[in-house]
């Protein structure tokens, strides 16, 4: 994709779904570590003796790594959550966190540097560790800002709503408790804040000594098999594959010398400025392929706008998904059985994908790719992703070592492969940083600009659970929808009964963007002032009410925090009732005529 | 593009590094803002009505140009 649109439109306007969901971490683990993955494997979590789990909700989101997490708490190590709702892991048969930190939605780098001050000024940092593998001056200065009275547990307390004799004790374990891990999700990095987040986890465990060995690290739980993948192959519109921006003009030489064509030096637009631009009228044309941008990214009217400003859409996906209500082109994608190609995990595990059978478009996903490229006159001539691989690792120093005859023989590499990690790295940073010292980056907590107020009393969080996945095009086929039919709004009792509304009721949900109606469920899973929904179902698309305030380093959009009010209703919105009507209209497939 | 948006988005940048002191944050903001706006984003914010931009976004904005 990156090679068609960086050689082909000649342009660098790609990106990927990790814009929405992890290009924090990305910027902030290049930034402090100096490369943009997590630390460690899967397995390590069973060295952890303290598990810091921080804006995730594993046990619904990531089921199958969540299973191993909770041996190990089984086993005894202790657990600490950071979250605004009381998700399962926080109490579940056999498994009690020590602490929770029930967090104002927007707050959590508060809620770090609060933990911070507490291990800065109690003597609790890793002093050995941060001399050796850390620039001690960065960290001397962010040991002063961390360490000032305005960031102590009780001073932040109002901000952030979590006691601070919790916020004392749960870092008090932290750092003085063994091996500590830190796993994440996108309540890190959907955030206005995102990347400092991610950059002040960093801090935290390069402060504790939490990193370079088993059983610590930074974990960014990925929200889907191959989002490491693509942002590993330049799918960023600034980074060309191994993370080497676009304006480093020895990278790009190489890839002009080995594709032929002059490459533009400067970045492209990320997804939300396409869209913009769109609107604007100097973007004219997108290729999507496996992404459903109109339910899945924030502020839905505007993406459709952008959409059908647009004078070609192609969309290739498996399904007639929402976002192909606004197609001029739909090209049919093929299944992970009906191709062959690789994924990339959490871990950096790079795993073959085989092919079981023909796929029933008449081709893989990469085949029809490529006949687009050469319907641009490129002249690709790969007669298999083997070959593109090769090309990756003539390319990409981080998988100079990878080859599909390696991935048949071994089963499985976990990059880096190279020279130097001739057989991969389960573990990072074990002797050093990628990037040399360590960077503690200073993270000033600024509040976003998304305010509650008389109009909008309420804070909306979104997620997922367990029985569907993301804008759910997969799952709502399947017999799953029967666990989950339809998105509902948690409330909490008090703000319920201030509405006179309970369980089962229809609300409409409203922002300052927009508004939809969904069924409620009144629980103290969610605290007061605070509301959460899913965004699995098209027929309630929470993200009409999300706003396009994002991420001030990368533009990931703030989906957990947005100033609602809920109110009884008796019907749907208008939004809904259009919305209806233009994707019956499109989805009208015009009978056969008879043949002569 | 939409001035006002990246207005708000260059001042939200100067905001989150503000901590680095004036200048520091002044020659960061106009860095990220390099490294990561597209060239028609950069146009746009150079050409525009700069009235929105907050001290250190506008001495950041003056230095891309």
């Amino acid at each position: 994709m990156q090679k068609l649109v960086r050689a082909g439109f000649g342009s660098n306007n790609v990106d990927t779904c990790a814009r929405v969901c992890r290009s924090p971490t990305g910027y902030g683990l290049k930034t402090t570590f100096g490369t943009s993955a997590g630390t460690q494997d899967f397995d390590s979590v069973m060295d952890s003796d303290v598990i810091l789990v921080i804006g995730a909700n594993p046990t619904d989101a990531h089921p199958v790594f969540a299973s191993r997490m909770k041996r190990r708490l089984r086993q005894g190590a202790k657990l600490i959550v950071i979250d605004p709702r009381r998700i399962d892991l926080v109490r579940s048969p056999h498994i009690e966190a020590a602490h929770h930190l029930p967090l104002r939605p927007g707050t959590n780098v508060a809620v770090l540097t609060a933990m911070a001050h507490v291990i800065v000024t109690e003597g609790l940092a890793d002093e050995e560790f941060v001399r050796e593998r850390c620039d001690w001056d960065e960290f001397s200065d962010w040991a002063r800002f961390v360490g000032d009275e305005r960031h102590s547990p009780e001073f932040l307390e109002d901000v952030t709503g979590v006691p601070a004799q919790i916020v004392r004790d749960a870092a008090r374990l932290f750092a003085t408790g063994g091996n500590g891990a830190i796993y994440y999700g996108l309540g890190v990095t959907e955030h206005s804040q995102g990347s400092s987040t991610v950059m002040a986890i960093a801090n935290l465990a390069m402060a504790t000594g939490n990193i370079g060995r088993r059983g610590v690290g930074v974990n960014p739980l990925r929200g889907q098999n191959n989002v490491q993948g693509a942002c590993d192959m330049g799918s960023f519109p600034h980074e060309l594959s191994g993370y080497r921006h676009i304006s480093d003009g020895d990278t790009r030489a190489l890839f002009e010398r080995d594709w032929g064509v002059a490459l533009d030096p400067e970045p492209g637009l990320r997804i939300p400025n396409m869209l913009d631009a769109a609107v604007d009228g100097s973007f004219r044309a997108i290729y999507i392929q496996g992404e459903d941008i109109l339910q899945s990214d924030p502020d839905t009217k505007h993406v459709a706008a952008g959409l059908e400003a647009m004078d070609c859409v192609i969309v290739h996906d498996l399904f007639l998904n929402e976002t192909a209500n606004y197609a001029h082109v739909f090209l049919p994608g093929s299944t992970f059985l009906e191709k062959d190609g690789t994924f990339t995990n959490a871990e950096r595990r790079i795993q073959p994908v085989r092919k079981v059978m023909e796929p029933a478009n008449g081709m893989q996903d990469w085949e029809v790719t490529q006949a687009l490229a050469n319907a641009m006159g490129l002249g690709w001539d790969y007669g298999h992703p083997a070959e593109i691989m090769d090309e990756v690792a003539r390319l990409t120093p981080t998988f100079a070592g990878v080859s599909f005859e390696r991935l048949e023989k071994e089963g499985s590499l976990q990059w880096p492969v190279n020279e130097a990690f001739p057989d991969g790295a389960p573990i990072m940073h074990v002797d050093g940083f990628v990037r040399g010292k360590g960077h503690f980056v200073v993270t000033d907590y600024v509040p976003t600009d998304e305010k509650t107020g008389p109009r909008f009393p309420l804070l909306l969080t979104t997620g997922r659970i367990l029985s569907q996945y993301n804008v759910g095009a997969q799952t709502r086929r399947t017999a799953n929808s029967v666990w989950h039919e339809e998105d509902v709004l948690e409330m909490h009792p008090v703000d319920a009964e201030n509405r006179g509304l309970k369980t089962g009721d229809w609300v409409r949900l409203a922002s300052r963007k927009g508004e939809t109606t969904l069924r409620t469920e009144v629980t103290d899973r969610v605290a007061p002032g605070v509301v959460y929904t899913t965004f699995h179902h098209p027929e309630t698309q929470a993200n009409v009410v999300t706003t396009d305030y994002s991420d001030w380093a990368t533009n990931c959009p703030e989906y957990k925090v947005t100033a609602v009010q809920v109110t009884p209703s008796n019907g749907p919105s208008d939004w809904q009732e259009d919305y209806a009507q233009q994707a019956a209209l499109s989805r009208r497939i015009e009978a056969a005529e008879p043949a002569e | 593009m939409d001035v006002a948006k990246l207005t708000m988005m260059a001042n939200q940048i100067a905001k989150n590094l503000a901590v680095m002191g004036e200048d520091e944050a002044i020659a960061a903001t106009a860095d990220h803002i390099r490294q990561f706006w597209d060239p028609r984003m950069k146009a746009a914010i150079l050409g525009g009505d700069r009235s929105g931009l907050e001290p250190v976004a506008a001495a950041a904005v003056d230095a891309l140009g």
